[in-house]
């Protein structure tokens, strides 16, 4: 059982704004529901008004601009994502990681926008928005809409830097470096359906025959993080690409901060990501 | 709390029922409308055994709101058959004994239709790609699998 609640679906962006105003710290967005519902019947959260967006056409909008990048509305499901034409190609690394999350029967209510509001640690669509330096567009009543980055979006476990009025209307993802190439690698306790005992999006590029590399994790630290530092490893001159390998794999390494909970123990977590990075880096390579 | 008015199809048949915000799409079925054969299990959507086709979609019933369906089109395990004559996904779950204790049944059923109405030619891996939310403690799902593949082949042949 549920707690009880009204439940509202307006159907502009304006009228949900106003619900928002009015409620505020009582009121809860409901997309997918797939994390609130749960949160709900486990009584860790007791809205006591849910505001359905599903129903605002504005939100479901998902659209790719050649050349400047991909818009997905508060309301894509990551069915919509999927099915989007060229996105496999375009933005791989993010296409492989939500293709990761949950089940095809799951995949067909849950939200992006809701994994990444929901901010929990494991997101699995986060690492790849952090290295492709996707922004959260965010609005209320009074303010238009504000742009962050979505590095400066998550600030702890299960908290962002959202204000009570505020929605995510939809998240920005540029356009990816000429000829890149990505790949999420979510490493799990089964060959199944699961969180990831430790997450690693990379991202490689050329920038002028110079080689670029980018990180991400999720499940190791208290928000899904970019570990910029490592970028910069890869841009030194007297260093041989295995000396690189290593320099960014201890780097990442002191980066995170895993703990141990039901799928794995700290330490387990932290050999998984030098493993995981170093394997995930020298395919990267191989293909840029 | 205030309840609220609600119209939708469910297989086949127009409803209108007045629910409480707070009640689930699966309460919906079982409770209000005394369809057994949706299950309900974890209500966590972890085992998919609530699984019913919504406007044409797979969804677990147990994350979804019984307001959010207004206007909806909902499908569940007792509209399969249709006057007195098994689905071909019910018989090619009979003919491979894809059924042990039964509890999972209505949620394979459900989704194997969907797969097959979809793509009556699907192969192995996207069988267990479209199961993959759902789980069965008996079976070791190779006669589920099977027995989808199976009432692919009927749908082609008809
Ligand atoms: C069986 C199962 C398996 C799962 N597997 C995975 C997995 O493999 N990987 C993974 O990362 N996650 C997984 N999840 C978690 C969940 O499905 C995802 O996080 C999903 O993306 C949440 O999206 P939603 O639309 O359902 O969010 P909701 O539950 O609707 O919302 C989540 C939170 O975000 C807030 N919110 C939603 N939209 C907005 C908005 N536009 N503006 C402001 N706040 C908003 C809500 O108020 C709520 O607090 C799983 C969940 C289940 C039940
Ligand atoms: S009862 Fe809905 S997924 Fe288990
Ligand atoms: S037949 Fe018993 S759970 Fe599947």
């Amino acid at each position: 059982m549920l707690p009880k609640f009204e439940y509202y679906s307006p159907t502009s962006l304006s009228e949900a704004l106003d619900l928002l105003e009015k409620y505020g710290e009582d009121a809860k967005i409901i997309a997918g529901g797939t994390d609130l519902l749960v949160s709900m019947r486990d009584r860790i959260l007791k809205p006591k008004c849910l505001i359905d967006i599903k129903k605002i056409p504005e939100l479901r909008r998902i659209e790719y601009k050649e050349g400047v990048g991909l818009t997905i509305g508060a309301a894509v499901t990551f069915k919509d994502i999927l099915e989007y034409p060229n996105l496999e190609k375009k933005y791989r690394v993010l296409w492989e990681a939500v293709k990761t999350i949950g089940d095809m029967i799951l995949r067909n209510r849950a939200t992006l926008v809701g994994n990444i509001c929901n901010a929990s640690p494991a997101a699995d669509s986060a690492p790849a928005l952090l290295i492709l330096d996707a922004r959260a567009r965010i609005i209320n009543k009074n303010d238009g809409v504000r742009e962050v980055p979505l590095e400066r979006f998550f600030i702890g476990v299960k908290k962002t830097i959202l204000k009570p009025t505020e929605i995510v209307k939809e998240v920005f993802v540029p356009e990816p470096p000429a000829n890149c190439y990505g790949k999420y690698v979510k490493v799990m306790r089964v060959q199944s359906e699961d969180l990831a005992v430790v997450g690693v999006a990379g991202l490689a590029y050329r920038d002028r025959g110079d080689l670029i590399i980018r990180l991400a994790y999720s499940s190791v630290a208290p928000t899904p993080i970019r570990v910029k530092e490592v970028e910069e490893v890869f841009k030194k001159k007297n260093m041989s690409l295995d000396e690189k390998i290593e320099e960014a794999v201890k780097i990442s390494s002191e980066k995170v901060s895993p703990i141990s909970d039901v799928r794995g123990s700290a330490e387990y977590r932290l050999n998984l990501v030098k493993v995981a990075t170093r394997r995930l880096i020298k395919e990267l390579v191989e293909v840029v | 709390m205030s309840r609220r008015k609600i119209r939708f199809k469910i297989n086949g048949v127009e409803k209108t029922v007045e629910v409480e915000p707070n009640k689930t799409l699966l309460w919906l079925i079982r409770e209000e409308l005394k369809l057994k054969g949706t299950k309900k299990a974890c209500e966590r959507g972890d085992c998919g055994l609530c699984t019913v086709l919504l406007n044409g979609e797979p969804v677990k019933s147990c994350l979804v709101l019984a307001v959010e369906v207004d206007g909806s089109d909902i499908l569940t395990v007792e509209g399969l058959a249709k006057n007195g004559e098994l689905a071909p996904i019910q018989r090619a779950f009979i003919e491979h004994g894809a059924t042990q204790c039964g509890f999972c049944t209505p949620a394979f059923l459900i989704v194997g239709h969907w797969l097959i109405n979809r793509n009556p030619n699907p192969s192995r891996e996207e069988v267990v790609e479209a199961i993959n939310g759902l789980l069965c403690r008996c079976t070791g799902y190779k006669p589920i699998i099977d027995a989808i593949l199976e009432a692919a082949k009927y749908m082609r042949r008809t």
